[in-house]
């Protein structure tokens, strides 16, 4: 039986969709990365998961408890680790107070364990805690009582990158101990290393169900070829050639004065999906002065699937209208 | 079972000592002021002067012993009011606030009930209810016998006492804002002020036309200055106080269990 399943589980807040029709599944010892951009739903699911909230429609089973069974989730939760993002504490109180207190609401077995890895001052209020100390209490808090399932929304938000690293090497340790693992993060460089199967969400909706390895192998290589001629995009408009992108050598540019290259260079670089050999007879077409073939980086996957969204359009969009408006105040005055 | 009631009581346990302190000041000055404003009081002067309906709305005929004083200065208007507001301002920031700053999640991540929890965050409020009515019993008890006015001991306890039925209910009236409204500021205007309404209805109707408005006030239910000055204590009243407590406490966990913490 999976440890997390949902069924079109759907989740409005009025008019404003959170959720919408999530379906999956994360199995017992998996550690499951749920993505997506801010406010696509990923705190939404979560919270409804655990109850915070009711679903709108659809089901959901956690631990084999339906989510809308209120005793029989509060069960579940014994056996939950819930770290949230920004986690809330009663400030005017001691780190330990808190410990000991959330330690008889859950029990505590290993929170002494933890707390060598993870040392927020304990006799400060937490009131004066930073940010990282804070989350480092909440990190001890869901683990303290010895899980079998960790519900963690951008866990290492706030962690300082050796605290970040601990974290997702402690992450990897407890998989091995076969702990099961659901969390949302937005930073690829964690899901990459830790995440077995990641579940991209976008608008709410689950865009991309999939094992780590088998997206990365399907988003295929990354093409960067440099030769000795002028060429245009739709020539390497090849089978399984993505996004291709053709620029005059910047290097070339200054140096033709000089006279050594003698002729034109240009760079072409596109996204390859598909057998190396029609790629290579391809590009040997060519009079080839550099070749680079590399996995695709998880973030160019991301980026397809979180959106059309051109973050350099648009910072320069708004640069240019900022200069407009500032050109028009100019002639104003 | 009672850990959250027992962590929550810890952190009222500072704010309760100051009220008490504060409340108990005023008592204390009040006793010493008293003997010296009681000579001078003359209540014939005071019905000449003013209307017999403000006199009577003010409670003014019986400002003359030490007993009505206490019961009007102190009671009346410190417990009434102002322990009163502080009580249903403190439960109405409990569910609210905890669910604005986040500690609501930290706390349902735990194996809890909503019902378990919204029950002792209520519990916790008898620490500001039970440390204020004894130290400030305390206070006036040895304060009257030391001005040489002292007041019957078991009217004292019972005005005491019967404020506990009251306070609770300001609790429970607290706690039902707080899960019901969107912010914890908006639950305690609402909280206190609704109080402060109901006060001051009381006051203003008794008397009037518009005296069956008092029915709802649940200062109707807990009166210092009978207690004080005649020794009647309203038992049934407080047992009014205590099913409205019940009932409002059910109908809180009812809706808590159902709201969306967001």
């Amino acid at each position: 039986m999976p440890v997390i399943h949902t069924d079109d589980l759907t989740k409005y807040y009025g008019d404003v969709r959170g959720i919408e029709d999530l379906s999956f599944d994360v199995d017992e010892g998996e550690v499951f990365g749920f993505l997506g951009p801010n406010g696509a739903g990923k705190t939404t699911a979560i919270r409804t998961l655990l109850g915070f909230q009711s679903p709108t429609a659809g089901s959901a089973t956690v631990l084999g408890s339906d989510i809308t069974d209120a005793p029989s989730l509060r069960k579940a939760r014994g056996n939950i680790g819930y770290l949230p993002s920004e986690p809330g504490f009663d400030e005017n109180v001691t780190g330990r107070r808190l410990l000991e207190y959330h330690g008889s609401l859950r029990g505590d077995v290993r929170s002494d364990e933890i707390l060598e890895l993870f040392d927020p001052p304990l006799d400060r209020n937490v009131g004066e805690y930073s940010r990282g100390n804070k989350q480092m209490l909440a990190i001890v808090m869901a683990f303290m009582h010895d899980p079998d399932l960790l519900i963690m929304d951008e866990p290492t938000s706030g962690l300082d990158p050796l605290k970040q690293e601990e974290f997702l090497e402690f992450i990897r340790a407890e998989q091995d101990r076969g702990k099961t693992f659901f969390f949302s993060s937005h930073i690829l460089s964690e899901v990459r290393k830790v995440c077995d199967r990641i579940g991209i969400i976008r608008e709410g909706k689950l865009v991309e169900l999939e094992d780590v390895t088998s997206l990365i192998n399907r988003s295929g290589k990354t093409v960067r070829a440099n030769v000795a001629e002028s060429v245009t995009a739709t020539e390497f408009d090849i089978d399984g050639a993505h996004d291709v992108t053709v620029s005059g050598d910047s290097a070339g540019v200054g140096d033709t004065a000089a006279g050594d290259a003698g002729g034109e260079s240009t760079s072409v670089s596109f996204t390859y999906t598909g057998a190396y050999e029609p790629l290579l007879r391809h590009l040997l077409e060519y009079d080839l002065l550099d070749l680079a073939i590399e996995e695709a980086p998880l973030e160019d996957v991301f980026m397809r699937f979180y959106g059309d969204h051109d973050a350099e359009a648009a910072v320069e969009r708004v640069e240019h209208e900022r200069a407009d408006g500032a050109d028009a105040e100019a002639t104003d005055v | 079972m009672f850990e959250t009631a027992r962590f929550e009581s810890e952190r009222r346990l500072t704010g309760s000592a100051v009220v008490a302190l504060g409340l108990s000041a005023f008592a204390a000055m009040m006793i010493l002021l008293a003997p010296g404003i009681i000579d001078e009081f003359d209540v014939a002067a005071l019905t000449e002067t003013f209307s017999p309906a403000l006199v009577e709305a003010m409670q003014l005929d019986v400002v003359a012993t030490m007993e009505g004083f206490m019961a009007l200065e102190l009671y009346w208007f410190g417990w009434l009011l102002v322990l009163g507001v502080y009580v249903a301002y403190s439960a109405a920031s409990t569910i609210a606030g905890d669910i604005d700053d986040g500690t609501m999640d930290t706390l349902l991540a735990a194996p809890v009930s909503r019902q378990q929890v919204l029950f002792e965050k209520f519990l916790s409020l008898l620490t500001p209810i039970l440390v204020v009515n004894a130290v400030v019993l305390v206070v006036v008890y040895v304060g009257t016998q030391f001005v040489n006015e002292p007041i019957a001991a078991a009217d004292l306890i019972a005005v005491h006492a019967l404020s506990i039925p009251y306070l609770l209910f300001w609790g429970s009236y607290g706690v039902f804002v707080s899960v019901l409204a969107p912010r914890r500021l908006v639950a305690e205007g609402i909280a206190a002020g609704t109080l402060v309404a109901t006060f001051l209805v009381k006051t203003i109707a008794d008397g009037t036309d518009i005296e069956w408005l008092g029915v709802l006030s649940p200062t109707r239910y807990y009166d210092p200055v009978t207690i004080l000055t005649v020794s009647e204590y309203d038992y049934s009243g407080a047992g009014i106080l205590l099913v409205a407590t019940a009932v409002l406490l059910l109908a809180s966990g009812v809706l808590f269990a159902r709201r969306d913490i967001q």
